[in-house]
Parts: C-alpha cells; sequence; structure tokens
C-alpha cells in the first residue's frame, strides 16, 4: 500500500494505491473518487472480525460513523482518493502492534488489521476535555489515517504538556492526560478564556490541531440567519 | 523569543519559543498547547476601565493571558477564525486593528481603544478601533488571506475587508459608484481611505460568507 497526501493543510486529499487484493477501512462518505476494479462492502464491524452492533453503536458516540466502508482491489494498481467534508488537513501514522488513541470524528481510513473501537475515557474527560464522550481506539499494525479541521501539528511529549479543550487529535497510547486549570489559579483560568485544559503525562506522540470547528462556529453562528 | 507563523494563509497559528525571562500577551483563548514549563497569568486587558470599553465597543475579550516561562518552553497561539495571520513591529509609533483582529504582542506593547467615528459605523467597520501603540511585535489575523498597500491619496475598500492601518489614515464612507451601480453592483457601502499610510485588508470576509450561508438556508 503506498500512499501520498497532497494540498496541505486546507484542502487535503489523501490518495491510496491498493495492489490485488489489498484493502483499506474508510470512514463512510470519505470517498471522493477510486479506480473502477475495486469493490466496497459496508459493515458495522472489522473487516473479517467478529461482534458488530455493540462496536457500531460505541463508535457512533464517540462521533464516527456506525458503519465502515471496506474497499477492495479485485485488479492490480487501483487507487482511491479520500477527503473529509470539512477543510483541513490529513495526516499518516504507522502503527506497529501498538495503539493510538483519536478524537471522535478525527478517524479517516485505516489498513484492515487496525482495529477501530470506541472507548470510554471517565466521566471528567467526558464532560471537560471539549472531545466527544467516547475516543476512537486504533490498535494493531498498518497504515492509519486521521483528519481534521485545521492543521496538525505533532508533540514529541517527554514529561508533562498541557493543550487547550477541543485541540486535540490523537495521542499514542504511552501518554495520560487529566482535566487541570490553565493558569495558577482557576478563576484567573477561566476569566482567561481558557478554562479547563488538558494537561498530558508520560512519553509518546501528540497531535494537536490548529483550529476546531466549535470556535469558528461561536463566531459565524450568530451571523446566521434562523431557520 | 522566536515567534513563527505557520500554515499561512488558510490555518495560520503562532509556533512561540520562550527563552527565559521572555513572555507575550495573547488574546484569552489564543492558546492552543502549550509545554509544562510555560506560567499562564491572566489580567485586565490594559487597564479595569478601558478594558471594559475595548470589551463593549471593540469586541475584545475583558482578559488577557500573559505567557512567561522561568526554564524556557514552547507554545502554540491561535485564532478562532481558520485564516492569514501577519506581524508588524511598532517603534514608538500607532497602529489601529479592527475589532477582533488583534491576536497577541510583546509586553512592550500598550493596547488602548480609539474613537473611529461615524463614518467607520457606517462603513461596517465598527465605532471604535483598536490602538496599538509603545514598542514591539503585534500579531493580527483575518479570515482570508492578508495584504497590505501603501496609500498615496485615495483607495476604495470594500465593507469588512480592512483589517488595520496607520493613524495617518482617514476613514470616510461612500458609494462604489452612483446610486443605481451602488446598489446593484453587490458592492453597496464602500469605505474611502485616504493617506499616506498603510493599509492591511483581508481577502474574505467573514459577513460575506454569512450572507452566502443565509442565502441558501432554507
Amino acid at each position: 500500500m503506498q500512499h501520498e497526501i497532497q494540498a496541505r493543510p486546507a484542502a487535503t486529499v489523501l490518495k491510496v494505491d491498493l495492489e490485488q487484493g489489498e484493502s483499506l477501512t474508510c470512514e463512510v462518505g470519505a470517498m471522493i473518487a477510486m479506480s473502477s476494479g475495486m469493490t466496497v462492502e459496508t459493515t458495522s464491524r472489522q473487516k473479517g472480525g467478529k461482534g458488530g452492533l455493540m462496536k457500531g453503536l460505541k463508535r457512533m458516540f464517540s462521533g464516527e460513523n456506525f458503519f465502515l466502508n471496506h474497499f477492495t482491489a479485485q485488479n492490480p494498481d487501483q487507487s482511491i482518493y479520500l477527503g473529509p467534508t470539512l477543510m483541513g488537513d490529513v495526516i499518516y501514522h504507522p502503527l506497529d502492534n501498538a495503539t493510538l488513541i483519536v478524537q471522535g470524528a478525527s478517524w479517516l481510513a485505516s489498513d484492515p488489521g487496525i482495529e477501530v473501537d470506541a472507548s470510554w475515557q471517565g466521566f471528567g474527560k467526558a464532560l471537560f476535555s471539549g472531545e466527544s464522550m467516547f475516543w476512537v481506539k486504533c490498535s494493531g499494525t498498518g497504515d492509519l489515517f486521521l483528519n481534521s479541521f485545521g492543521a496538525i501539528y505533532e508533540v514529541d511529549v517527554d514529561g508533562q504538556y498541557t493543550v487547550d479543550s477541543g485541540h486535540i487529535v490523537a495521542f499514542e497510547e504511552t501518554l495520560q492526560f487529566k482535566i487541570g486549570k490553565a493558569g495558577k489559579s482557576l478563576i484567573g483560568s477561566f476569566l482567561g478564556g481558557e478554562g479547563l485544559v488538558c494537561k498530558f503525562e508520560g512519553q509518546g506522540k501528540l497531535y494537536c490541531q490548529s483550529h476546531n470547528p466549535p470556535s469558528f462556529g461561536k463566531l459565524l453562528g450568530p451571523q446566521l440567519r434562523p431557520r | 523569543m522566536e515567534a513563527e507563523i505557520a500554515d499561512k494563509p488558510s490555518f495560520a497559528h503562532i509556533r512561540v519559543k520562550l527563552d527565559p525571562g521572555d513572555s507575550i500577551v495573547a488574546e484569552a483563548d489564543a492558546m492552543a498547547s502549550m509545554s509544562s514549563d510555560i506560567e499562564m497569568s491572566t489580567r485586565w486587558n490594559g487597564g479595569f476601565c478601558s478594558a471594559i470599553l475595548r470589551r463593549v465597543f471593540g469586541g475584545e475579550s475583558l482578559f488577557v493571558n500573559e505567557f512567561t516561562t522561568r526554564t524556557g518552553g514552547s507554545l502554540v497561539i491561535t485564532q478562532a477564525l481558520p485564516g492569514d495571520m501577519d506581524c508588524f513591529e511598532l517603534d514608538g509609533n500607532t497602529m489601529f486593528l479592527q475589532p477582533g483582529a488583534y491576536i497577541a504582542c510583546e509586553p512592550t506593547v500598550k493596547l488602548g481603544l480609539g474613537w473611529a467615528g461615524f463614518a467607520s459605523l457606517i462603513g461596517g467597520e465598527g465605532l471604535f478601533r483598536l490602538k496599538v501603540s509603545g514598542t514591539g511585535k503585534v500579531w493580527f489575523g483575518a479570515y482570508g488571506g492578508i495584504f497590505s498597500r501603501d496609500i498615496d491619496e485615495e483607495y476604495v475598500i470594500d465593507t469588512g475587508h480592512l483589517v488595520g492601518y496607520d493613524p495617518s489614515i482617514s476613514l470616510k464612507v461612500g458609494m462604489s459608484g452612483g446610486i443605481f451601480s451602488s446598489f446593484f453592483s453587490g458592492e453597496g457601502l464602500v469605505t474611502r481611505v485616504k493617506g499616506p499610510g498603510k493599509v492591511y485588508m483581508q481577502s474574505r470576509s467573514i459577513g460575506g460568507l454569512a450572507a452566502w450561508t443565509n442565502a441558501r438556508m432554507y
């Protein structure tokens, strides 16, 4: 499987080349174009995996779709173009028997060898992290692609790192985060507009997004006419 | 201090590296992420009264955050709008910014509120404008790309596209042409700026996006 990410970071498109027999699992609705020798199979479970109904429901709560699309190349030299709905970035993160915790709605596509499951992060994080109730847990070995509204930047955390709520894209399982205040005083943190933030600890890779839809929506929303 | 604007012009954000003793002041809620050796403290945006005036009339927040470090660290500063950012350095002079354009500055920069006049209000640019003065760098942002122009005489700017300007620039509201073309050309009211001085403009306006969206909601 070869890939190419073009037109970063605002109008990003992902092109994946597949050999005969290779498959790619994608978010529903992400396909822009593809070769004619591809078949699509829509299920609520991992390709060739078991279970389904519960996993699909959990995935829905994490901000993803109930269904997954599995594209398989029936002929040699097939390709597929994928893109998210909103303007934004796409990044590549290969997994080697590892786990990446992804913010709901940021998962775009992955190798069928990667299990895409929702994971509950606890009430505190669900309410205050500015992200979905559930997170998407991607584990296994293979290629993984994530998307976001805004540009994605990478931080190698060694020790501690603070991210404002709503700016997390994904992080390696070796990192843990707690909800905390941004400044020294709680009142100051709220008055300063930062409020509660996510404080990461450990060693591993963290992906953040420079912008997020809710902040943009707060500016644009009041100027829109009610339907 | 090192500061670099990344991912211009669609998702611009500032990547800042602070050395021990350095500090940067940013608009409320502008911090996206920061290393643990950065300390954030919140204070009134200027004095108490001017903070309230700026909140009510200038579209800015009541508070600003100051980021400092004892051991050195890094942070990322962003804006809510997807768009461009630019930076100018003040050397004892003054610049005016439109409401909402201010993002961050060095702590030696003074933030104030200036009366922009009724021409500015009618032109859709607000009754007040943010006044930045002193010495140091100022970062500002917009929706769409930012471009600048040195004006000698008079220049015409469409409503909602003005971002910042020198104090030597005067604003006057006017029609883009005659009555007929002003109403039917899609330009309507425009701002006539008179130089000499520098003007910063944005290639898109959020009001334009809202109008386009509103026309398509049924």
